[in-house]
Order: C-alpha cells, then sequence, then structure tokens
C-alpha cells in the first residue's frame, strides 16, 4: 500500500488547445510591450488593465458556473491558465488571489446578492481580494488572531489589524479572520469568524509596507470602529478556523508553488541558446527533471481536487518540495550563466535574475512556513 | 501511484508476505538462498510476465508488473526477480527461448558485463548496444572477475569473451528501448524500497524513547522524516510517470525513455536526502548488520549506479534538452512529451 496518492493523468488534447491559445496571447501581449516577465509575478506584478484583458478572454473564473460570469470549467482548465501566466512571468497579481480562494470561498459561503454582484466582476478581471489572516500577533501561529468583530444592530462592527496583506491597496475586499466570540479556555480554535470587508468603507486605512526589493505590495489594514452588514458574514459563525484550513489547503498545491521563479530559467535559456558547456548540461538534466517530478504531483493533486478530494497532506508535501525546488532553481540559472560572459546578458535577463533572488524569501513562508508544511506531514505519518 | 491491485501485483505481493519476511534478507545474506521464495514466483508464472504467449509467458500489462516489482523491493527481495523479468523481456524480444531458471540482465559494447545476482542467475540474457543483437549466455561460462563490493545482491563483472552463447539473435530494439525500461524497473524498485524504508523508520522513532519520551515527539526528527516522505512522494511520481509513458508505448518502450532518464535522475539525486535522514533517526542501530535498515539503503546506494550513476544522466539529458528551444523544454515539464512531434 502506498503512503501518498497522486494519479496520473496523461495529456489532454482539448487542454493543449486551450494552452497553445494562452501562449498566443501572453507572446503577442509580451511583444507588444504590454509587459515585462517578472518572478513571483502572482504576488509581485500587477497590472490592473492586465487582469481585464485576460477576463475579456475568460481566463479569470473559469471554474463556476456562467450564471456568475464564470466559464463552466474544470480546475484543469484552470490549471492549464495559471501555469501558462506564470511561465510568461504576466502581471497576474491583482485578480490572482480572487479568482484562487475568495470566488471558490463566496460561491461556497455567499449570500445570492453577493454572487451575482461580486462574482461577475471578479471574472472581468475588475475586483480584487486581499488575504485578511496575519496579523503582528499571529503568523504561523495563526488561532492568535485579535482582531475582532462585534455583533451590532444589522450587522459587525470591526476593530483591529491585518498585516503582510498583498494587494490591498487596489483590492476592493478583504476577507479577514476575525474573533466574534472568545476562545473556549486553551481551545483558540472556537470563535472565530470569516467576515468579508469592503475595504473602502470608513475606519479603514491601508499602509503600504516596502520590502528589500523595493516592492510595496505587502500592506498593513488597519480597522476603526468598521461596521459592516449581516451578510458580510462568510459562513458560519464560529466555523472560520475550519474554514480557513481547507481554503490554505486548496492553494498550496498550485503551480506557483514551484513555478514562481521559472521565467529565471527560461530568460537564461534564451540567452544561454548552445553556449552550455558540460557542467551546466548536468545542472539543467537535473533541474529538469525535478520540475517534471513536481508538475506530476501538482498535476496529480488539482486532479483530486477536480474529483472534489481535498488531499492536506499531499499538498503540504508539494508545497515543501516545490518552494524548495523555486530556490535551487534560481541557484543553478547562476551557475549555468557562467557559461555566458556578464557583458552579453540582456538588462532584461539581468534584472529578472535579480528580482528572482530579492524576490526569493517569501517562496518559503506565504501560504504556511515550511515548518508548518513539515508538521502537517509528520502528522500524516503518525509522529504527532 | 504505482498499480499494486492488479492479480500479478497481489500474486507476487502475497507470495512476498508469505515467504519472505524480515529474517529472509538477513539469511541469504548469510548463504541461506530461499529457494522456497523463487520456486513460488516461478510456479505462478511471474517471472514469464512478461512474455509473449507465443514463448511461453502471459504479456501482462507494463503497469500491473510493476506493481509485482514494487512488492518485491518492499520485502529486500533476494532473488533476482525483478532482474529476471527484463532479461525474460530481452529474450522474448528476439524469440530466443526462455530459460526455466533465474536470469539477470547486462547492456555491453564489448564482451564484459556488470550482472546483478551474477552468483545467483543461471543465465544472462546481454543486449549488444552497438549492433541491437541479444544473446543469451550461461553465467558460469563466463570468467568472473570482480565483484561490486556495494551490491547487497552480488553484482559482479563477467567476462564473455571467447564464450559462444547459448542462443543469439538480431532484433529491431533501440539501445534507448531497452534502456527506458531497465532505467524504469530500477526506478520503481527504488521508490518502493524509499517507503519501505520510511516505514521502518517511522516505526523505530515511534518505539525509541530517549530524554524520556519516543524520538517520535521529538520535532528535529518528525522534520527530518517530513523531508524523507517528501522525496519519497517525489520518488514514486517519478518512477509512476515513467511506468505510466511505458505503458501506453507497448510496442515502441523507446518513446518512454525520456520520462525514464527522468525518473532516473530525480531518484539518483534524492537518494542522499533519503537515506541520510533514515540512517540519522536509526542512531548506531540502523548501522548495524543485525538490524534490517540496510537491506534497503545498501540497494538504494547500490542501483543508483545501474547503467551508470545519476550524473552521467543529468548531463546526457541536459545535453539533449540544451539544444532544444526553451518551448520544447517546457512542453516537456508540463506534459511529459519531449520531442519534437
Amino acid at each position: 500500500m502506498q503512503r501518498f496518492h497522486f494519479p496520473i493523468i496523461r495529456p489532454d488534447p482539448a487542454l493543449e488547445e486551450l494552452r497553445g491559445e494562452l501562449q498566443s496571447f501572453l507572446t503577442e501581449e509580451r511583444e507588444a510591450g504590454n509587459f515585462r516577465p517578472e518572478p513571483e509575478c502572482w504576488m509581485a506584478s500587477a497590472d490592473t488593465e492586465f487582469s481585464k484583458k485576460m477576463g475579456k478572454r475568460g481566463w479569470i473564473g473559469l471554474t463556476w458556473s456562467s450564471q456568475y460570469g464564470g466559464q463552466d470549467k474544470s480546475a484543469l482548465e484552470r490549471y492549464i491558465v495559471t501555469e501558462e501566466t506564470l511561465r510568461a512571468g504576466a502581471p497576474v497579481a491583482a485578480h490572482w488571489i480572487a479568482d484562487r480562494q475568495h470566488a471558490p470561498m463566496l460561491l461556497e459561503h455567499g449570500t445570492e446578492q453577493q454572487k451575482l454582484d461580486i462574482l461577475p466582476r471578479i471574472a472581468a478581471g475588475e475586483c480584487y481580494f486581499a488575504i485578511g489572516l496575519s496579523e503582528p500577533g499571529a503568523g504561523s501561529d495563526l488561532a492568535n488572531v485579535k482582531t475582532k468583530a462585534e455583533k451590532v444592530d444589522g450587522g459587525w462592527k470591526i476593530n483591529g489589524q491585518k498585516i503582510w496583506s498583498s494587494g490591498a491597496h487596489i483590492c476592493h475586499y478583504m476577507v479577514a479572520l476575525l474573533r466574534t466570540s472568545p476562545a473556549d479556555g486553551r481551545n483558540r480554535h472556537v470563535g472565530l469568524s470569516q467576515i468579508m470587508v469592503d475595504l473602502n468603507l470608513p475606519g479603514v486605512t491601508v499602509k503600504p509596507i516596502v520590502d528589500l526589493s523595493g516592492d510595496a505590495h505587502f500592506n498593513e489594514v488597519y480597522f476603526e470602529d468598521v461596521i459592516v452588514p449581516d451578510d458580510a458574514l462568510l459562513g458560519e459563525e464560529g466555523g472560520g478556523w475550519k474554514q480557513v484550513t481547507g481554503e490554505l489547503a486548496m492553494e498550496r498545491s498550485g503551480p506557483e508553488r514551484f513555478l514562481s521563479s521559472y521565467i529565471t530559467l527560461e530568460s537564461a535559456l534564451y540567452e544561454l541558446n548552445g553556449k552550455m558547456g558540460s557542467d551546466s548540461h548536468a545542472r539543467l538534466g537535473k533541474l529538469i527533471a525535478n520540475l517534471r517530478t513536481l508538475r506530476g504531483m501538482s498535476w496529480g493533486i488539482a486532479n483530486l481536487l477536480h474529483q472534489g478530494v481535498s488531499p492536506e497532506t499531499e499538498a503540504a508535501l508539494v508545497k515543501d518540495l516545490g518552494n524548495r525546488l523555486e530556490n535551487d532553481l534560481t541557484q543553478q540559472v547562476r551557475a549555468l550563466l557562467n557559461d555566458l560572459p556578464e557583458e552579453e546578458w540582456s538588462d532584461d535577463m539581468h534584472r529578472i535574475i535579480a528580482m528572482g533572488i530579492l524576490r526569493s524569501p517569501p517562496n518559503t513562508l506565504r501560504g504556511g512556513t515550511t515548518e508548518v508544511m513539515r508538521g502537517i506531514i509528520a502528522r500524516q505519518l503518525g509522529l504527532r | 501511484m504505482i498499480n499494486t491491485n492488479a492479480m500479478v501485483a497481489e500474486t507476487a505481493a502475497k507470495i512476498y508476505t508469505d515467504l519472505c519476511g524480515r529474517n529472509i534478507p538477513h539469511e541469504a545474506e548469510a548463504g541461506h538462498y530461499p529457494q522456497n521464495l523463487w520456486d513460488a514466483l516461478a510456479e505462478n508464472g511471474l517471472p514469464l510476465a512478461w512474455v509473449s504467449e507465443e514463448n511461453g509467458g502471459f504479456a501482462a500489462e507494463y503497469d500491473e508488473v510493476f506493481g509485482a516489482i514494487w512488492a518485491s523491493a518492499q520485502a529486500a527481495s533476494p532473488v533476482p526477480f525483478a532482474e529476471t523479468l527484463v532479461a525474460n523481456w530481452l529474450l522474448d524480444r528476439a524469440a530466443i527461448a526462455i530459460p526455466e531458471s533465474a536470469s539477470s540482465f547486462a547492456l555491453i559494447d564489448g564482451p564484459i558485463a556488470s550482472v546483478p545476482f551474477a552468483d545467483i542467475a543461471a543465465h544472462v540474457a546481454i543486449y549488444h548496444r552497438e549492433t541491437g543483437e541479444i544473446s543469451l549466455y550461461n553465467s558460469t561460462d563466463a570468467i568472473a572477475e570482480k565483484s561490486y563490493p556495494l551490491s547487497p545482491d552480488g553484482e559482479r563483472r563477467l567476462n564473455f569473451s571467447g564464450v559462444n552463447p547459448v542462443a543469439r539473435s538480431a532484433t529491431n530494439l533501440s539501445r534507448r528501448a531497452v534502456e527506458a525500461l531497465i532505467l524504469t524497473v530500477r526506478a520503481v524498485q527504488m521508490a518502493a524500497t524509499m517507503e519501505a524504508a520510511l516505514n521502518l523508520s517511522i516505526a523505530y522513532v515511534s518505539e525509541r524513547e530517549q530524554f524520556g519520551r519516543p524520538l517520535s515527539k521529538f520535532q528535529a526528527i518528525q522534520h527530518q522524516l517530513a523531508v524523507a516522505a517528501s522525496e519519497s512522494a517525489a520518488a514514486t511520481m517519478a518512477a509512476t510517470q515513467a511506468a505510466s509513458v511505458l505503458a501506453q508505448n507497448k510496442s515502441d518502450t523507446e518513446k518512454a525513455w525520456h520520462e525514464a532518464v527522468v525518473a532516473k535522475v530525480q531518484i539518483g539525486h534524492s537518494v542522499e536526502a533519503i537515506t541520510v535522514p533514515f540512517h540519522q533517526v536509526h542512531g548506531a542501530m540502523g548501522y548495524t548488520q543485525e538490524y534490517d535498515l540496510h537491506h534497503y539503503t545498501r540497494r538504494l546506494w547500490a542501483w543508483r549506479d545501474t547503467l551508470d550513476n545519476e550524473h552521467h544522466w543529468s548531463k546526457l539529458l541536459g545535453a539533449e534538452l540544451a539544444v532544444t528551444s526553451p518551448d520544447q523544454i517546457w512542453k516537456g515539464v508540463t506534459t511529459g512529451e519531449w520531442v519534437a512531434s
């Protein structure tokens, strides 16, 4: 009996056709100068015009019903779209998070009115969401969130602070994990709820945090007596912890967990064309074998999700292996480039490599740290 | 996942459960060869699983047989089951009559062959890389040269210079078609071995106590085994991808070559990431001959050298990909189609 379950699915011609459409679009956009390829593009490269173009072509909201602006397609089609945009280093950060996790959350927990109102705007690439989990005192120890929502007449009053909210400065909403009632003694998982907050409401302040690469996608978000209506509560009051763990499992196995730095390799391959020595061949062979294996695992999970299974441990495995691969890839590319004198490097590639290095630290932090992933795996092994 | 539910796989698993308990690999190394284990496999026709019906086999599907190989590796098989499957596959491709006894295999350019189980297998099926011919030799006819000290299976260099084969036949099998099969068989064995060693390590740290609690309760131990588990899962994926492509290209196994090489490279490079933590969490106990861990780790150390090591194959794969295009490389990564069509 095998310990982990990763099904093998052969390529499907219909999916490959979709891939071809994506590739043509992305090549055209890049060649027209409409975007510069970036590593970590799904976090660090937002362009609302680009998101609208993606929306027009039906590449956001693929999996949900056309009634809500979706395309009635499967998680596998969505996977193809995401991996192609990552490969291209396209500016997809604006819509990425809403498409990946908040729209599915709304589909499951939202009111009919919210679905009709918000989902078509997400699918059009016009409405963006921020994650509202971390707080100054709640990182890996997520259950320590202190931001509160108090029941008031007709709604909730929110006070507190969220942090590391990527894109909050351009987002319309945040889905925040909030304390709606006190913890039950040592059990802090009770009394947490998820609430959708309109970031334009009075009392919300968004302040940028500049990171070491010079990017400013992170934000602090302050809530001072922010009043939201009753239907802003997503899912069950007090069911926030369970909803969040499900949400995290869904987002951990996607292609952004191992392909964030792929553009670094891709750009180097174009410039190294025919100039690699045998040391580089060995590095490239190993790297590609590793990428192919991770793609198989990540694709296997996409298929499980497609069948309605949520494989928490397998997702943690992919994230841990994939994040290590992303970092290793950048280092291997540095070694490959010894075969090309630096004065022959294009400015574009030089920039991509530098940004790949500067943007690497969050790989192993966001979406659950490496240490948290290993804890999840250890639990499946029966060690804790 | 390797398909372990097929009848061939279940039959093999039952035989190994019944006749290859934990003590058997120890006894085999002490010189007590488990002939009854081999006999049971042979009586059920399992070594002939990949042989055509015309040649006395039952032409089982590739993936069904990989499930049987998985079971044999998890039991640290001291009999050449996988090796005989490969040898018989080669002989069948050359329409050479299949011997009844256990066999081994080798790929050679000249008269010298590195043969696993050289002291046990009565026959050796040889693929001649230069001509594509396949021949069958009696292993005792060769001059036995040095043995490979890493191999727990008695791998030995045999010199066939001046020796007449029992049979020899031309084939249209390409070198890559043969390499695809052998690399995939080894990949499946190695992935199965990694998982078996993981299970052994989990059991050990759950029982062994230090500082008043089981080792499994220490986060440092948990994280080492979590990393090893990730590598083990990746090895299974790589082996399964290779096995799956082979199963889809029964009549032209050369088409499975790239995925087999990917598996070879992925798994070969992960051996250290696996065996280091397994030995570390076992402490000195894992280093003893008396304990079981070495039946797995020594096989991993030996098998990663089958048909040259992972560094050789990384370079070969990289050199081939370096002269294609970034588009072609991406197509390979995402679809497993590595050659422009």
